[in-house]
């Protein structure tokens, strides 16, 4: 049976919890504001990263949704290229300022300092070496689309691009590889894309125009132990499944060397290719890419020649 | 029961609230840019403006169909009733110039709308819960952040709450008052013509209906609840949602039912929930729950919960009614009815995915009402003690009570969609647990000194989610210069603007790609969160020092 002098005695107290609970949230608002890091911090802490940055480091921000403020300190230290999101193959060190206590890595830095809230790490990088970038060589790529009647040669033009906005994904370059004019999306060049998870990927655009391939040919690329590419959609077709998958592949010296077949959901992908019979030696690679329906198949690709550092 | 009226004193403390809300919305306006949905509703009423013109000039050609349908064709996927507000607000502003800036023309209806809830809340609450327990449960409603941003708009989501809430009170009142019964059915028809929230009213009117006809019944109680609000919120709801639009004058069944669909079958809005981008159904069924919970004043929602755990006797299944026992209209029923539905209708697999608070808006006032009854379950509780035979522990705990939301709700503007309480760990919490940033582009009014520096001989600016309409209003409110103009293409704009949620990025790097450039030249922030990020186009030659 219930206590009806207990009741009581804890309805007497109720005020004192809804008064608990509003001097929490009157003490943790301004504890929360003061937590924010100053501008001056984050002058100090960025001023502190540009004093010992090297071109072959790399910048990031944690936590991710920090990225525009260090980029409005950092910005003209980094590229489309190093501001997106990729593995450390080709980078020295690693950079990172954060604050609340994220970061992006679990081991311990080879560098550690504070600037009133805003945190500065540097690790030092031991991943592979880069010997050929096949999205800062496109330019010089041939291109080529096949068709009924043969290979069609997509020139190097200055095209318009669209205007930008939601839906209308990654804004071309104004120079590119233009295949049809009649179909504004079948051109090849060097992008950004926003990958299923949101993140920006800087690759190569090469959306499939059906069966026959489209065609991107590398000459004198210089080979290490492996062809690492990765691939992906555009998060606009990326996240709707139902249509048909993307075939890339990669032919060095005209032979088939491996393939990447690609559906929706599935994310930016990697793909890793053993060239080390190769190792020192300069070929020709040709990616290829096709869908048995073009439709959406907002196709985009990266790829470098890589070998262990130190190796020759 | 007989509803007693409230006296002079009280009324006077219910205009009071009205008035000093809508001034306080009034001075803050001009500190908020036009959100997407407010541009489209402007641009509406100045259709509808000049149809009303026309119809006072020359009537018989205003009807002509033609007229009609070229005149309310625009937005005709919602009803007409707050648009003519705001198109009658506007055509007095252009006879009489009585606003301070053409914005605030279209928004005066909504604020005033904010300030009559307030009004109606306190009033019902006086008669329910007693003076001081209403004083609170309107204050609670008036401190909560996005309501208070909400409350500035041009825009449905208030003007639906406060309707709704009418027409629930009026309901209430035609179950002791059979005389309510035409006041139900129009004040149903105003809400109905306001937005379609109002659809699940008879729903939840029913459900209540039939429980207070159980609870009568089981008590033996000869003189039952009248049902008349039922016809006359089938005849009158319709009657004065078609009369107030006359985009269904002509072809009306095609159109009422477009106009269902459109609602039934809404796309689905991309919103940033725990870290996920939803952009199709299901939205997680705990959304509008948590985001209560991270939006909404901590003691408010204890507050609102005590109250509802203090009311649990009234809040009884009918069946535990017996003979003789005292019965009453259940006014903490219809409450918890008014509250429960908004929240399971959006937390419904199926439902599209809206996201914002502001869709189960019309919950919070029986939030505010519940919280009330908390308040005075609290001193009730204290009265042995420190509360005993003086006033004044009883004033200073409702000002401890109302603290937290006066210093959120300050402290919100003017990025109340930004904002989260500390039970998130506050904006930056939110954005660490990846909750949604921002949405219809208003944060942009933020940077308008920013810009209007930047470009001092004029310029273009692409505005990512801002609207070329909202821009306009910013600009017809003398907040930037004319020779500022939105650009077409992000290429060809000497400054470009990312507001940034995570499908937003998206823009983010086609800006990238405009410039070759990954260094915004400003960010502006909110608690250190980035809200919008500018870039530069150096291409042309502009640079900032």
């Amino acid at each position: 049976m219930a206590d009806p002098g207990r009741k009581s005695s804890l309805a007497a107290w109720v005020w004192v919890l809804v008064a608990g609970v509003a001097a929490f949230e009157l003490v943790a608002h301004p504890v929360i504001r003061a937590g924010v890091p100053s501008e001056d911090s984050w002058e100090d802490a960025t001023a502190f990263v540009r004093a010992r940055f090297e071109p072959t480091d790399r910048i990031v921000a944690a936590p991710r949704w920090t990225d525009p403020i260090v980029r409005s300190y950092l910005g003209d230290l980094l590229s489309p290229s190093s501001a997106s999101v990729g593995d450390l193959a080709g980078v020295d060190r690693l950079w990172e300022v954060g604050i609340r206590g994220a970061t992006t890595r679990s081991e311990p830095p080879a560098l550690d300092t504070s600037f009133e809230g805003v945190h500065v790490r540097m690790w030092l990088v031991a991943d592979d070496e880069v010997l050929f970038d096949f999205v800062e060589e496109v330019d010089h790529a041939k291109v080529d689309l096949l068709t009924e009647t043969g290979a069609q040669h997509c020139p190097r033009v200055r095209a318009q691009v669209h205007r930008g906005g939601l839906g209308y994904g990654p804004l071309p370059p104004t120079e590119r590889f233009v295949c049809d004019p009649a179909r504004p999306w079948l051109w090849v060049g060097a992008t950004v894309m926003a990958d299923l998870d949101l993140e920006p990927r800087r690759c190569i655009w090469q959306h499939p125009a059906g069966r026959k391939p489209v065609r991107a040919t590398f000459d004198d690329v210089s080979f290490g132990e492996r062809l690492v590419l990765y691939g992906g959609l555009d998060y606009n077709n990326e996240r709707t499944a139902g249509n048909v998958a993307v075939l890339l592949r990669v032919f060095i010296d005209d032979r088939l060397a491996g393939e990447m077949r690609h559906r929706d959901r599935d994310g930016w992908s990697r793909l890793e290719i053993d060239t080390a019979r190769l190792n020192g030696t300069t070929r020709k690679v040709r990616i290829e890419t096709t869908a048995a329906k073009p439709h959406a198949r907002t196709f985009c690709w990266s790829a470098s020649t890589r070998r262990a550092r130190g190796e020759q | 029961m007989i509803v007693r009226k409230l006296c002079t004193y009280e009324q006077l403390v219910g205009a009071a609230l009205c008035v000093a809300y809508v001034m306080t919305l009034v001075w803050t306006a001009s500190d908020l840019a036009m959100s997407r949905d407010e541009s489209f509703y402007a641009h509406a009423a100045k259709d509808y403006g000049a149809w009303i013109t026309e119809l006072l000039t020359n009537p018989k050609s205003a009807l002509n169909r033609e007229h009609i349908d070229r005149a309310w064709d625009y937005n005709w996927e919602h009803p007409a009733w707050m648009k003519l507000a705001f198109a009658s607000s506007w055509l007095v502003h252009q006879k009489l110039g009585i606003y301070s800036s053409e914005s605030l023309a279209f928004r005066f209806p909504g604020m005033l709308a904010a300030g009559l809830l307030l009004w109606l809340i306190y009033a019902w609450g006086v008669v329910t819960i007693g003076r001081m327990g209403a004083l609170v449960a309107a204050l609670v409603f008036a401190l909560m952040p996005r309501v208070f941003y909400h409350s500035h708009l041009a825009a449905f989501d208030v003007p639906i709450a406060f309707f709704v809430t009418l027409t629930a009170y009026a309901y209430w009142r035609t179950l002791s008052d059979r005389r309510w019964a035409v006041v139900t059915g129009l004040t149903f028809g105003l809400a109905l013509a306001t937005k379609h929230n109002s659809w699940m009213l008879p729903g939840i009117f029913v459900i209540h209906y039939l429980w207070v006809r159980r609870q009568y019944a089981l008590a033996d109680r000869l003189d039952r609840p009248t049902l008349s609000w039922l016809p006359s919120m089938l005849i009158l709801g319709p009657v004065i949602l078609i009369a107030t639009w006359p985009w269904v004058w002509h072809e009306t069944f095609r159109r009422l039912l477009a106009y269902v669909q459109f609602h039934l079958r809404h796309v689905h809005y991309t919103y940033e929930y725990l870290g996920t981008s939803y952009f199709e159904p299901p939205l997680p069924m705990s959304a509008p729950f948590l985001m209560t919970l991270f939006t909404v004043s901590l003691t408010f929602l204890v507050l609102a919960l005590i109250g509802v755990f203090y009311r649990r006797s009234a809040l009884a299944l009918p069946s535990k009614t017996q003979r003789g026992d005292p019965t009453d209209t259940k006014a903490d029923v219809l409450w918890l009815g008014c509250l429960v539905a908004p929240f399971l209708a959006i937390a419904l697999p199926s439902s599209p995915i809206f996201g914002g608070t502001k869709h189960w808006i019309t919950a919070y006032p029986f939030l505010a009402l519940f919280a009330g009854w908390g308040f005075v379950a609290a001193v009730e509780g204290a009265k042995g003690g420190l509360f005993a035979e003086r006033r004044w522990p009883a004033w200073a705990f409702a000002g401890l009570c109302l603290a937290p939301g006066l210093v959120q709700t300050a402290h919100s503007h003017p990025f109340a969609l930004s904002h989260y309480t500390p039970i998130a760990g506050g904006v930056p919490g939110a954005a660490d647990l990846g909750m949604n940033r921002q949405f219809w582009g208003f944060t942009t009014g933020s940077l308008a000194g920013f810009i209007a520096e930047t470009l001092p001989d004029g310029g273009t600016v692409w505005t990512c989610d801002t609207t070329w309409g909202a821009w306009r209003m910013m600009q017809a409110d003398g907040r930037l210069p004319n020779d500022i103009r939105p650009a077409r293409s992000m290429t060809e704009a000497d400054l470009v603007l990312v507001h940034h949620e995570p499908h937003f990025n998206e823009v983010d790097f086609q800006a990238w790609m405009a410039f070759d450039d990954v260094q915004p030249v400003h960010v502006l922030t909110y608690d250190g969160v980035p809200l919008i990020s500018v870039y530069e186009n150096k291409r042309l030659g502009r640079r900032l020092e």
